[in-house]
Protein backbone atom coordinates (compact mmCIF):
# COMPACT_ATOMS: atom_id res chain seq x y z
CA UNK A 1 0.00 0.00 0.00
CA UNK A 2 3.04 2.21 0.26
CA UNK A 3 3.04 2.48 -3.50
CA UNK A 4 -0.61 3.56 -3.50
CA UNK A 5 0.11 6.19 -0.83
CA UNK A 6 2.94 7.57 -2.93
CA UNK A 7 0.75 7.54 -6.00
CA UNK A 8 -2.07 9.43 -4.25
CA UNK A 9 0.41 11.91 -2.83
CA UNK A 10 1.70 12.59 -6.34
CA UNK A 11 -1.87 13.06 -7.64
CA UNK A 12 -2.68 15.41 -4.76
CA UNK A 13 0.16 17.75 -5.71
CA UNK A 14 -1.52 18.48 -9.03
CA UNK A 15 -5.03 19.03 -7.69
CA UNK A 16 -6.63 22.41 -6.83
CA UNK A 17 -5.76 22.97 -3.17
CA UNK A 18 -9.35 23.57 -1.96
CA UNK A 19 -10.54 20.19 -3.34
CA UNK A 20 -7.42 18.11 -2.73
CA UNK A 21 -8.43 16.32 0.47
CA UNK A 22 -11.95 15.51 -0.67
CA UNK A 23 -10.85 14.13 -4.02
CA UNK A 24 -7.96 12.13 -2.58
CA UNK A 25 -10.19 10.62 0.13
CA UNK A 26 -12.66 9.45 -2.52
CA UNK A 27 -9.94 8.22 -4.86
CA UNK A 28 -8.27 6.36 -2.01
CA UNK A 29 -11.52 4.61 -1.06
CA UNK A 30 -12.14 3.56 -4.65
CA UNK A 31 -8.59 2.42 -5.37
CA UNK A 32 -8.21 0.57 -2.07
CA UNK A 33 -11.44 -1.29 -2.73
CA UNK A 34 -10.20 -2.16 -6.19
CA UNK A 35 -6.81 -3.19 -4.77
CA UNK A 36 -8.43 -5.49 -2.22
CA UNK A 37 -10.68 -6.96 -4.87
CA UNK A 38 -7.64 -7.81 -6.96
CA UNK A 39 -5.92 -9.47 -4.01
CA UNK A 40 -9.05 -11.43 -3.14
CA UNK A 41 -9.30 -12.58 -6.76
CA UNK A 42 -5.67 -13.75 -6.77
CA UNK A 43 -5.85 -15.21 -3.26
CA UNK A 44 -2.55 -13.53 -2.37
CA UNK A 45 -1.10 -10.02 -1.97
CA UNK A 46 -0.11 -8.20 -5.16
CA UNK A 47 3.59 -8.15 -5.92
CA UNK A 48 5.30 -4.77 -6.35
CA UNK A 49 5.48 -5.38 -10.10
CA UNK A 50 1.75 -6.14 -10.34
CA UNK A 51 0.89 -3.08 -8.23
CA UNK A 52 3.08 -0.95 -10.50
CA UNK A 53 1.37 -2.33 -13.61
CA UNK A 54 -2.03 -1.58 -12.11
CA UNK A 55 -1.12 2.01 -11.21
CA UNK A 56 0.49 2.51 -14.60
CA UNK A 57 -2.79 1.42 -16.14
CA UNK A 58 -4.70 4.04 -14.13
CA UNK A 59 -2.42 6.73 -15.53
CA UNK A 60 0.32 9.22 -14.64
CA UNK A 61 -0.57 11.27 -11.51
CA UNK A 62 -0.55 14.59 -13.39
CA UNK A 63 -2.91 13.25 -16.05
CA UNK A 64 -5.29 11.77 -13.46
CA UNK A 65 -5.33 15.05 -11.50
CA UNK A 66 -5.94 17.05 -14.69
CA UNK A 67 -9.20 15.17 -15.29
CA UNK A 68 -10.57 16.65 -12.07
CA UNK A 69 -9.98 20.20 -13.20
CA UNK A 70 -13.00 22.15 -14.38
CA UNK A 71 -11.12 23.62 -17.30
CA UNK A 72 -8.71 21.53 -19.31
CA UNK A 73 -8.16 23.99 -22.13
CA UNK A 74 -7.13 27.61 -22.50
CA UNK A 75 -9.93 28.63 -24.88
CA UNK A 76 -12.94 26.38 -25.33
CA UNK A 77 -14.89 25.50 -28.48
CA UNK A 78 -17.65 28.08 -27.81
CA UNK A 79 -15.24 30.97 -27.59
CA UNK A 80 -12.65 29.71 -30.07
CA UNK A 81 -14.25 30.99 -33.34
CA UNK A 82 -14.52 34.51 -31.84
CA UNK A 83 -10.96 34.27 -30.50
CA UNK A 84 -9.60 33.15 -33.86
CA UNK A 85 -11.40 35.96 -35.69
CA UNK A 86 -10.21 38.61 -33.21
CA UNK A 87 -6.67 37.23 -33.28
CA UNK A 88 -6.45 37.39 -37.09
CA UNK A 89 -8.03 40.85 -37.19
CA UNK A 90 -5.79 42.19 -34.42
CA UNK A 91 -2.62 40.79 -36.01
CA UNK A 92 -3.62 42.22 -39.40
CA UNK A 93 -4.41 45.73 -38.17
CA UNK A 94 -1.49 45.88 -35.76
CA UNK A 95 0.83 44.96 -38.64
CA UNK A 96 -0.69 47.72 -40.81
CA UNK A 97 -0.42 50.29 -38.00
CA UNK A 98 3.12 49.18 -37.18
CA UNK A 99 4.22 49.29 -40.83
CA UNK A 100 2.83 52.79 -41.32
CA UNK A 101 4.41 53.86 -38.01
CA UNK A 102 7.81 52.50 -39.03
CA UNK A 103 7.54 54.10 -42.50
CA UNK A 104 6.68 57.51 -41.01
CA UNK A 105 9.41 57.20 -38.38
CA UNK A 106 11.99 56.29 -41.02
CA UNK A 107 10.89 59.25 -43.15
CA UNK A 108 10.74 61.82 -40.34
CA UNK A 109 14.08 60.90 -38.78
CA UNK A 110 17.14 60.54 -40.95
CA UNK A 111 16.02 57.78 -43.31
CA UNK A 112 18.44 54.88 -43.51
CA UNK A 113 18.44 51.21 -44.38
CA UNK A 114 19.57 50.42 -40.82
CA UNK A 115 16.45 52.06 -39.32
CA UNK A 116 14.27 50.21 -41.83
CA UNK A 117 15.99 46.91 -41.05
CA UNK A 118 15.49 47.51 -37.34
CA UNK A 119 11.78 48.05 -37.96
CA UNK A 120 11.54 44.82 -39.98
CA UNK A 121 13.44 42.81 -37.36
CA UNK A 122 10.99 43.90 -34.68
CA UNK A 123 8.03 42.45 -36.62
CA UNK A 124 8.12 39.00 -34.89
CA UNK A 125 8.17 40.72 -31.48
CA UNK A 126 5.16 42.87 -32.41
CA UNK A 127 3.27 39.85 -33.78
CA UNK A 128 4.01 37.67 -30.74
CA UNK A 129 3.06 40.44 -28.30
CA UNK A 130 -0.24 41.03 -30.10
CA UNK A 131 -1.06 37.32 -30.27
CA UNK A 132 -0.10 36.78 -26.63
CA UNK A 133 -2.20 39.76 -25.46
CA UNK A 134 -5.29 38.59 -27.37
CA UNK A 135 -4.82 35.02 -26.13
CA UNK A 136 -4.43 36.20 -22.55
CA UNK A 137 -7.62 38.28 -22.71
CA UNK A 138 -9.61 35.36 -24.13
CA UNK A 139 -8.10 32.91 -21.63
CA UNK A 140 -9.33 35.17 -18.82
CA UNK A 141 -12.80 35.39 -20.41
CA UNK A 142 -12.87 31.59 -20.77
CA UNK A 143 -11.75 31.15 -17.17
CA UNK A 144 -14.52 33.41 -15.85
CA UNK A 145 -17.13 31.97 -18.22
CA UNK A 146 -16.31 28.42 -17.08
CA UNK A 147 -16.64 29.29 -13.41
CA UNK A 148 -19.54 31.73 -13.64
CA UNK A 149 -21.55 30.56 -16.65
CA UNK A 150 -24.61 32.64 -15.73
CA UNK A 151 -22.68 35.90 -15.96
CA UNK A 152 -21.61 35.42 -19.57
CA UNK A 153 -24.85 34.60 -21.37
CA UNK A 154 -23.80 36.58 -24.44
CA UNK A 155 -20.96 34.18 -25.20
CA UNK A 156 -23.26 31.27 -25.79
CA UNK A 157 -25.87 33.24 -27.72
CA UNK A 158 -23.64 35.60 -29.71
CA UNK A 159 -23.79 33.34 -32.76
CA UNK A 160 -27.60 33.39 -32.66
CA UNK A 161 -27.80 37.17 -33.13
CA UNK A 162 -26.65 37.29 -36.73
CA UNK A 163 -29.12 37.86 -39.55
CA UNK A 164 -28.59 36.48 -43.06
CA UNK A 165 -29.70 39.79 -44.60
CA UNK A 166 -26.78 41.54 -42.90
CA UNK A 167 -24.29 39.45 -44.92
CA UNK A 168 -22.23 41.34 -47.54
CA UNK A 169 -23.52 41.12 -51.13
CA UNK A 170 -22.35 38.14 -53.18
CA UNK A 171 -19.20 38.77 -55.21
CA UNK A 172 -19.83 38.82 -58.91
CA UNK A 173 -18.51 35.88 -60.88
CA UNK A 174 -16.33 36.18 -63.92
CA UNK A 175 -19.25 37.02 -66.22
CA UNK A 176 -17.66 40.35 -67.07
CA UNK A 177 -14.55 38.55 -68.27
CA UNK A 178 -12.43 39.67 -65.33
CA UNK A 179 -10.84 36.84 -63.36
CA UNK A 180 -11.49 37.17 -59.58
CA UNK A 181 -8.35 37.80 -57.54
CA UNK A 182 -7.24 35.43 -54.84
CA UNK A 183 -6.70 36.68 -51.31
CA UNK A 184 -2.96 36.00 -51.65
CA UNK A 185 -2.93 38.14 -54.79
CA UNK A 186 -4.70 40.98 -52.98
CA UNK A 187 -2.35 40.76 -49.98
CA UNK A 188 0.67 40.70 -52.31
CA UNK A 189 -0.67 43.86 -54.00
CA UNK A 190 -0.91 45.63 -50.62
CA UNK A 191 2.64 44.55 -49.74
CA UNK A 192 3.90 45.85 -53.10
CA UNK A 193 2.22 49.22 -52.61
CA UNK A 194 3.64 49.35 -49.10
CA UNK A 195 7.15 48.69 -50.46
CA UNK A 196 6.53 51.49 -52.97
CA UNK A 197 5.70 53.78 -50.05
CA UNK A 198 8.93 52.83 -48.28
CA UNK A 199 10.83 53.45 -51.51
CA UNK A 200 9.15 56.85 -51.86
CA UNK A 201 9.99 57.80 -48.29
CA UNK A 202 13.65 56.90 -48.80
CA UNK A 203 13.83 58.94 -51.99
CA UNK A 204 14.49 62.52 -50.66
CA UNK A 205 17.55 61.51 -48.64
CA UNK A 206 18.68 58.67 -50.86
CA UNK A 207 18.21 59.72 -54.52
CA UNK A 208 20.41 56.73 -55.32
CA UNK A 209 17.33 54.47 -55.06
CA UNK A 210 15.81 56.34 -58.05
CA UNK A 211 18.76 57.42 -60.11
CA UNK A 212 21.39 54.86 -59.21
CA UNK A 213 24.94 56.13 -59.89
CA UNK A 214 23.34 59.11 -61.71
CA UNK A 215 22.56 60.59 -58.27
CA UNK A 216 26.19 61.68 -58.01
CA UNK A 217 25.86 63.63 -61.30
CA UNK A 218 22.69 65.31 -59.98
CA UNK A 219 24.49 66.81 -57.01
CA UNK A 220 27.35 67.94 -59.22
CA UNK A 221 25.12 69.36 -61.99
CA UNK A 222 24.18 73.05 -62.19
CA UNK A 223 20.44 72.14 -62.21
CA UNK A 224 17.97 71.62 -59.36
CA UNK A 225 14.30 70.83 -59.00
CA UNK A 226 11.78 73.62 -58.38
CA UNK A 227 10.03 73.75 -54.93
CA UNK A 228 6.82 72.43 -56.53
CA UNK A 229 8.40 68.95 -56.62
CA UNK A 230 8.21 68.80 -52.81
CA UNK A 231 4.43 69.43 -52.90
CA UNK A 232 4.05 66.86 -55.67
CA UNK A 233 6.18 64.38 -53.72
CA UNK A 234 3.96 64.61 -50.63
CA UNK A 235 0.84 64.34 -52.81
CA UNK A 236 2.18 61.06 -54.23
CA UNK A 237 3.05 59.79 -50.72
CA UNK A 238 -0.46 60.63 -49.49
CA UNK A 239 -1.99 58.97 -52.55
CA UNK A 240 0.03 55.78 -51.94
CA UNK A 241 -0.96 55.75 -48.27
CA UNK A 242 -4.58 56.25 -49.27
CA UNK A 243 -4.34 53.26 -51.62
CA UNK A 244 -2.88 51.07 -48.85
CA UNK A 245 -5.68 52.02 -46.46
CA UNK A 246 -8.34 51.48 -49.14
CA UNK A 247 -6.98 48.03 -50.01
CA UNK A 248 -6.68 47.06 -46.33
CA UNK A 249 -10.29 48.02 -45.68
CA UNK A 250 -11.34 45.99 -48.74
CA UNK A 251 -9.35 43.02 -47.44
CA UNK A 252 -10.89 43.40 -43.99
CA UNK A 253 -14.41 43.40 -45.43
CA UNK A 254 -13.61 40.46 -47.72
CA UNK A 255 -13.90 42.53 -50.93
CA UNK A 256 -10.58 41.61 -52.46
CA UNK A 257 -11.87 39.53 -55.34
CA UNK A 258 -11.81 42.36 -57.86
CA UNK A 259 -10.56 45.89 -57.97
CA UNK A 260 -13.59 48.14 -57.72
CA UNK A 261 -14.37 50.67 -60.43
CA UNK A 262 -14.93 53.17 -57.64
CA UNK A 263 -11.38 52.65 -56.40
CA UNK A 264 -9.95 53.12 -59.89
CA UNK A 265 -11.93 56.31 -60.41
CA UNK A 266 -11.05 57.81 -57.04
CA UNK A 267 -7.34 57.04 -57.53
CA UNK A 268 -7.47 58.46 -61.06
CA UNK A 269 -9.22 61.63 -59.81
CA UNK A 270 -6.77 62.09 -56.93
CA UNK A 271 -3.90 61.42 -59.33
CA UNK A 272 -4.87 64.59 -61.21
CA UNK A 273 -3.97 66.74 -58.19
CA UNK A 274 -0.15 66.44 -58.45
CA UNK A 275 -0.37 66.80 -62.21
CA UNK A 276 -2.48 69.93 -61.82
CA UNK A 277 0.01 71.33 -59.30
CA UNK A 278 2.79 70.86 -61.83
CA UNK A 279 0.86 72.35 -64.72
CA UNK A 280 -0.23 75.39 -62.73
CA UNK A 281 3.36 76.50 -62.10
CA UNK A 282 4.20 79.82 -63.78
CA UNK A 283 6.60 79.89 -66.77
CA UNK A 284 6.95 76.08 -66.54
CA UNK A 285 10.09 76.29 -64.44
CA UNK A 286 10.25 72.67 -63.26
CA UNK A 287 14.02 72.67 -63.31
CA UNK A 288 15.99 75.72 -62.30
CA UNK A 289 19.67 76.67 -62.15
CA UNK A 290 21.47 76.47 -58.84
CA UNK A 291 23.38 79.63 -59.68
CA UNK A 292 21.52 81.55 -62.43
CA UNK A 293 23.97 84.46 -62.45
CA UNK A 294 26.81 82.10 -63.27
CA UNK A 295 25.18 79.52 -65.51
CA UNK A 296 22.30 81.32 -67.26
CA UNK A 297 24.34 82.13 -70.30
CA UNK A 298 25.75 78.67 -70.68
CA UNK A 299 22.72 76.46 -69.79
CA UNK A 300 19.74 78.83 -70.21
CA UNK A 301 18.79 77.51 -73.67
CA UNK A 302 19.03 73.86 -72.71
CA UNK A 303 17.02 74.54 -69.54
CA UNK A 304 14.17 76.12 -71.54
CA UNK A 305 14.04 73.09 -73.83
CA UNK A 306 14.00 70.66 -70.84
CA UNK A 307 11.20 72.58 -69.09
CA UNK A 308 9.12 72.80 -72.26
CA UNK A 309 9.50 69.04 -72.81
CA UNK A 310 8.46 68.33 -69.21
CA UNK A 311 5.46 70.63 -69.56
CA UNK A 312 4.37 68.93 -72.77
CA UNK A 313 4.73 65.48 -71.21
CA UNK A 314 2.74 66.55 -68.16
CA UNK A 315 0.04 68.04 -70.35
CA UNK A 316 -0.22 64.78 -72.29
CA UNK A 317 -0.30 62.75 -69.07
CA UNK A 318 -3.00 64.99 -67.64
CA UNK A 319 -5.11 64.63 -70.80
CA UNK A 320 -4.75 60.82 -70.74
CA UNK A 321 -5.75 60.70 -67.06
CA UNK A 322 -8.78 62.94 -67.63
CA UNK A 323 -9.86 60.76 -70.57
CA UNK A 324 -9.42 57.60 -68.47
CA UNK A 325 -11.46 59.13 -65.69
CA UNK A 326 -14.22 60.19 -68.06
CA UNK A 327 -14.18 56.73 -69.63
CA UNK A 328 -14.54 55.17 -66.17
CA UNK A 329 -17.39 57.48 -65.22
CA UNK A 330 -19.10 56.76 -68.54
CA UNK A 331 -18.82 52.99 -68.08
CA UNK A 332 -20.04 53.20 -64.51
CA UNK A 333 -23.01 55.32 -65.53
CA UNK A 334 -23.85 52.91 -68.35
CA UNK A 335 -23.67 49.92 -65.96
CA UNK A 336 -25.96 51.70 -63.51
CA UNK A 337 -28.40 52.56 -66.30
CA UNK A 338 -28.44 48.94 -67.55
CA UNK A 339 -29.01 47.60 -64.05
CA UNK A 340 -31.83 50.02 -63.46
CA UNK A 341 -33.38 49.17 -66.81
CA UNK A 342 -33.07 45.43 -66.07
CA UNK A 343 -34.68 45.92 -62.67
CA UNK A 344 -37.61 47.79 -64.19
CA UNK A 345 -38.34 45.03 -66.75
CA UNK B 1 -0.18 3.79 -33.94
CA UNK B 2 -0.93 4.48 -37.62
CA UNK B 3 -2.85 7.55 -38.77
CA UNK B 4 -5.95 5.43 -39.46
CA UNK B 5 -5.76 3.81 -36.02
CA UNK B 6 -5.29 7.19 -34.39
CA UNK B 7 -8.26 8.60 -36.29
CA UNK B 8 -10.40 5.62 -35.30
CA UNK B 9 -9.36 6.00 -31.66
CA UNK B 10 -10.27 9.71 -31.65
CA UNK B 11 -13.66 9.07 -33.25
CA UNK B 12 -14.32 6.15 -30.90
CA UNK B 13 -13.55 8.34 -27.88
CA UNK B 14 -15.83 11.06 -29.23
CA UNK B 15 -18.63 8.53 -29.78
CA UNK B 16 -18.18 6.98 -26.34
CA UNK B 17 -18.05 10.26 -24.41
CA UNK B 18 -21.77 11.04 -24.56
CA UNK B 19 -22.78 7.38 -24.26
CA UNK B 20 -20.74 6.96 -21.06
CA UNK B 21 -22.53 9.89 -19.41
CA UNK B 22 -25.85 8.31 -20.33
CA UNK B 23 -24.75 4.91 -18.99
CA UNK B 24 -23.52 6.44 -15.72
CA UNK B 25 -26.78 8.34 -15.23
CA UNK B 26 -28.75 5.17 -15.99
CA UNK B 27 -26.72 3.08 -13.54
CA UNK B 28 -26.99 5.71 -10.82
CA UNK B 29 -30.74 5.35 -10.57
CA UNK B 30 -29.41 2.97 -7.91
CA UNK B 31 -26.91 4.24 -5.38
CA UNK B 32 -23.24 3.40 -5.97
CA UNK B 33 -19.83 4.55 -4.93
CA UNK B 34 -17.14 4.93 -7.55
CA UNK B 35 -15.66 1.45 -7.59
CA UNK B 36 -18.94 -0.49 -7.45
CA UNK B 37 -20.31 1.72 -10.21
CA UNK B 38 -17.28 0.90 -12.34
CA UNK B 39 -17.78 -2.83 -11.64
CA UNK B 40 -21.50 -2.63 -12.41
CA UNK B 41 -20.81 -1.00 -15.76
CA UNK B 42 -17.99 -3.46 -16.52
CA UNK B 43 -20.38 -6.35 -15.79
CA UNK B 44 -22.50 -4.98 -18.63
CA UNK B 45 -19.43 -4.85 -20.90
CA UNK B 46 -18.96 -1.12 -20.50
CA UNK B 47 -15.40 -0.69 -19.30
CA UNK B 48 -14.49 2.81 -18.12
CA UNK B 49 -11.05 3.90 -16.92
CA UNK B 50 -10.81 5.05 -13.32
CA UNK B 51 -9.30 8.33 -14.46
CA UNK B 52 -12.36 8.94 -16.65
CA UNK B 53 -15.16 7.72 -14.39
CA UNK B 54 -14.27 9.29 -11.05
CA UNK B 55 -13.79 12.85 -12.37
CA UNK B 56 -16.96 12.40 -14.47
CA UNK B 57 -18.94 11.72 -11.29
CA UNK B 58 -17.61 14.97 -9.81
CA UNK B 59 -18.55 16.95 -12.89
CA UNK B 60 -22.07 15.50 -13.00
CA UNK B 61 -22.49 16.39 -9.35
CA UNK B 62 -21.30 19.97 -9.93
CA UNK B 63 -23.83 20.16 -12.77
CA UNK B 64 -26.57 19.12 -10.35
CA UNK B 65 -27.37 15.80 -12.03
CA UNK B 66 -26.09 13.70 -9.12
CA UNK B 67 -26.20 13.96 -5.36
CA UNK B 68 -23.59 12.41 -3.11
CA UNK B 69 -22.96 11.63 0.53
CA UNK B 70 -20.04 10.25 2.54
CA UNK B 71 -20.95 7.10 4.44
CA UNK B 72 -19.06 4.33 6.18
CA UNK B 73 -19.24 0.88 4.64
CA UNK B 74 -16.99 -2.08 5.43
CA UNK B 75 -15.07 0.09 7.91
CA UNK B 76 -14.18 2.53 5.14
CA UNK B 77 -15.57 5.96 4.30
CA UNK B 78 -16.99 6.02 0.80
CA UNK B 79 -18.74 8.61 -1.30
CA UNK B 80 -22.06 7.32 -2.60
CA UNK B 81 -23.70 8.85 -5.65
CA UNK B 82 -27.33 8.87 -6.71
CA UNK B 83 -29.29 10.46 -9.55
CA UNK B 84 -30.79 13.79 -8.42
CA UNK B 85 -34.30 15.01 -9.30
CA UNK B 86 -32.89 17.25 -12.04
CA UNK B 87 -30.71 14.36 -13.11
CA UNK B 88 -33.75 12.09 -13.51
CA UNK B 89 -35.45 14.64 -15.75
CA UNK B 90 -32.40 15.21 -17.92
CA UNK B 91 -31.66 11.50 -18.05
CA UNK B 92 -35.20 10.92 -19.41
CA UNK B 93 -34.64 13.53 -22.13
CA UNK B 94 -31.20 12.18 -23.01
CA UNK B 95 -32.57 8.65 -23.18
CA UNK B 96 -35.27 9.75 -25.65
CA UNK B 97 -32.64 11.50 -27.74
CA UNK B 98 -30.37 8.49 -27.70
CA UNK B 99 -33.20 6.15 -28.69
CA UNK B 100 -34.17 8.46 -31.55
CA UNK B 101 -30.57 8.59 -32.81
CA UNK B 102 -30.26 4.83 -32.44
CA UNK B 103 -33.48 4.28 -34.37
CA UNK B 104 -32.36 6.67 -37.12
CA UNK B 105 -28.99 4.99 -37.50
CA UNK B 106 -30.61 1.57 -37.55
CA UNK B 107 -33.01 2.69 -40.25
CA UNK B 108 -30.09 4.09 -42.29
CA UNK B 109 -28.17 0.85 -41.89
Amino acid sequence: MDLLDRYLQAVKKHLPWHRQDDIIAELRANLEAQFEDKETGLGRPLTTGEAEDWLRQIGPPRQVAARYKLQQYLIGPVLFPTYWFVLRTAVFWVMIAYSVGVAVQVAVRTPSWAALLEGVLRVPEVLLTTAASVTLIFAVIEYIATRYPGRWPALATSSVDWTPSALPPAEKDSAQGEKPRSRAHAVAAVIMIFLCLVWLLLLPHHPYVLLGPGAAYLSASPFQGAPVWIQVYWCVVALTLFQIIWRCIALYHGRWQRQRTAERMVIAALGLIPLWLMLSIGDHAYITLKDPALDQLRYGGALDSINKSIHLSLLLLFAINVLQLLWGIGRRSLDCYRKRAAAMQ
Amino acid sequence: MTIAENLFENLRMELRRGCLTLAVLAQLRQEHYGYTLRKALADRSLEIDESTLYPLLRRLEVQGLLTSEWREEDKRNKRFYHLSRDGEQIFGQLLEEWQAINASINSIL
